[in-house]
């Protein structure tokens, strides 16, 4: 790698370059958020302070009460040691975007903060996906904290409604649903994969399954509303609606002569599932 | 920084999710072999695909760093790029003449053999049976049945994806055991892409069966079976070139009709 750097740089990295650049030129005082929250340190067991100090350094009663510190170092000074507590000091421990101080331990933290630190990602990279943003066309920013949660609720919530549609067979309808939708999202991954594309496995994945929250609500209101006619227009426009989320990602991943191969299997998944919605009845 | 580096200019294009490497000139032992990609195009006439294994340039061919075939390419995704090496047009291009006209198909994938064609083909044909199948089933009992009621038996699905996916799969590769064992040079990638291409006249022939008119259905159907029939048959003569095996043209034309059949008596009953 240090003998010249021959191959031409990926479109999505000039602008991850630039980013850098930008942040390094930035003022001292700018806050700089992280791409994704640091992921929480490793469970340690949590330890008090009061009787953690060496010999020589006197209680510190002020931190007494306070959150669960991983072991301080020995020697580390008082002032250091207070200034490591999260900003906030809550007994409970806080999400911690700084991440530079004492970390916070999620092991200990109440459920509710971790549903709602899990369901407040989804819900930022679904309006990232599929609703109209300045961040679409480029795909290295778009939906860069990938998730798969996301992905796993929207597919097993269209099995669900596809399965409650379903007036015979419901097992059968589910599993059909579930395995063409799982399945075929990695093999579209693999598809691009192969026809020589730049994305992410992952990130792909967790694109096409937040691309079928549309398909979501169409299979919803297809479930509420038997009738033939209204259930292939809500279908018709919530596929378009699908595709339209997906194109810019998959389009950009390939060589230009070969986006129509990219794409032809993604429009395929989609409108099968269409069809399966307006089908089941 | 060591003398003897030798560059090679890496076609990067199927090199994927790995760093392009370059190529060291002596041997290290063993390590990262993904990365390493040898001078020479990736062998199209060996399933599974031995690129995945590292070659040292230099070195007397076929060192020891490759026995048997390697397997360790078999489950990496960059050793089967070079199946999926095409653009949009080419693959245009491919399915046109294969349905019209049929002569020239060969000629074109013998340089270049793609599966992409033939996943996709039996994928979309497996979805059109099912959907299709159910809709026409529902069209014709409705002539004869006017009471009955929309109902989408989704074990359409099942059966479509295992008929199709199992014929594309188990046919050609029997008829390359078969050929081997009689001692005639064959290459499974190009029949699975003759098996694949095939298969396209069944789509459109599949929206024409929707219509409720038995005659025409029947029609259409012998019409498909025969004009897939004769392109199994074209380019099975071809790529055996030389040898000529009547008995297995004749089998692979009939197992051909056989399908054309089944799919018009199962799915569009």
């Amino acid at each position: 790698m240090s003998h010249g750097d021959t191959i031409p740089l990926h479109p999505s990295s000039q602008s991850d370059i630039d980013e850098i650049e930008s942040l390094i030129n930035a003022a001292p005082s700018a806050t700089v958020l992280p791409a994704r929250p640091p992921s929480p340190p490793r469970a340690s067991i949590p330890v008090s302070s009061s009787p953690a100090p060496p010999p020589f350094l006197p209680a510190k009663p002020a931190t007494a009460g306070a959150p669960p510190l991983p072991p301080p170092s020995l020697g580390v000074n008082v002032a250091s040691a207070a200034a490591a507590v999260p900003p906030g000091g809550r007994l409970q421990g806080g999400i911690g975007a700084d991440g530079f101080g004492s970390a916070p331990n999620t092991l200990t933290e109440p459920v509710w903060d971790t549903v709602k630190r899990d369901l407040s990602r989804i819900v930022s990279n679904l309006k990232l996906v599929v609703f109209p943003n300045p961040f679409r066309e480029d795909p290295g920013k778009a939906l860069r904290d990938w998730d798969l949660w996301g992905p796993f609720f929207f597919i097993i919530f269209l099995g669900l409604t596809l399965s409650w549609s379903a007036s015979v067979k419901k097992s059968e309808v589910f599993a059909v649903a579930f395995a063409v939708l799982a399945a075929g999202a990695i093999i579209l991954t693999v598809n691009v994969l192969l026809l020589g594309g730049h994305i992410i496995f992952f990130q792909s994945l967790s694109l096409l399954g937040y691309c079928l929250f549309p398909l979501d609500i169409g299979a919803l209101i297809c479930m509420l509303k038997n009738n033939v006619i209204i259930k292939i227009v809500v279908v018709t426009i919530t596929l378009a609606w699908s595709s339209w989320a997906a194109y810019p990602f998959m389009s950009a991943a390939v060589n230009p002569r070969r986006k129509a191969l990219a794409l032809y299997p993604v429009f395929l998944m989609y409108v099968s599932v269409g069809f399966l919605i307006i089908a089941i009845d | 920084m060591e003398e003897g580096y030798t560059y090679t200019a890496l076609p990067t294009s199927h090199l994927l999710g790995s760093v392009p490497a370059v190529i060291d000139g002596d041997i290290k032992g063993g390590s990262s072999s993904e990365a390493f990609h040898a001078a020479s195009p990736a062998n199209l006439q060996v399933f599974p695909p031995t690129n995945g294994a590292y070659q040292a340039p230099g070195s007397p061919a076929d060192g020891n760093a490759q026995t048997a075939t390697d397997w360790k390419g078999f489950f990496s995704i960059s050793s089967y790029s070079p199946y999926f090496n095409v653009d949009t047009d080419v693959v245009v291009d491919r399915l046109v003449s294969s349905v019209y006209p049929m002569d020239n198909f060969y000629r074109k994938i013998d340089g270049n053999p793609d599966l992409y064609g033939p996943v996709w083909i039996s994928t979309t044909l497996v979805f059109m049976l099912a959907a299709l199948g159910n809709f026409a089933t529902y069209t014709i009992q409705k002539r004869s049945d006017p009471s009955m009621s929309w109902n989408f038996d989704v074990g359409f699905v099942n059966w479509a994806a295992l008929v199709i996916y199992g014929y594309v799969i188990v046919v050609p590769a029997a008829l390359f055991f078969l050929l081997q064992y009689f001692g005639i040079n064959s290459s499974l990638i190009r029949l699975w892409c003759i098996w694949g291409y095939s298969l396209f006249i069944f789509i459109p022939a599949s929206l024409l069966l929707v219509v409720p008119v038995e005659i025409f259905r029947w029609l259409i159907t012998i019409l498909a079976g025969c004009a897939s029939s004769w392109f199994i048959f074209l380019n099975l003569k071809v790529h055996t070139e030389g040898s000529s095996m009547t008995p297995l043209y004749v089998s692979a034309m009939v197992l051909q009709f056989a399908l054309a059949l089944f799919i018009k008596i199962f799915f569009f009953a």
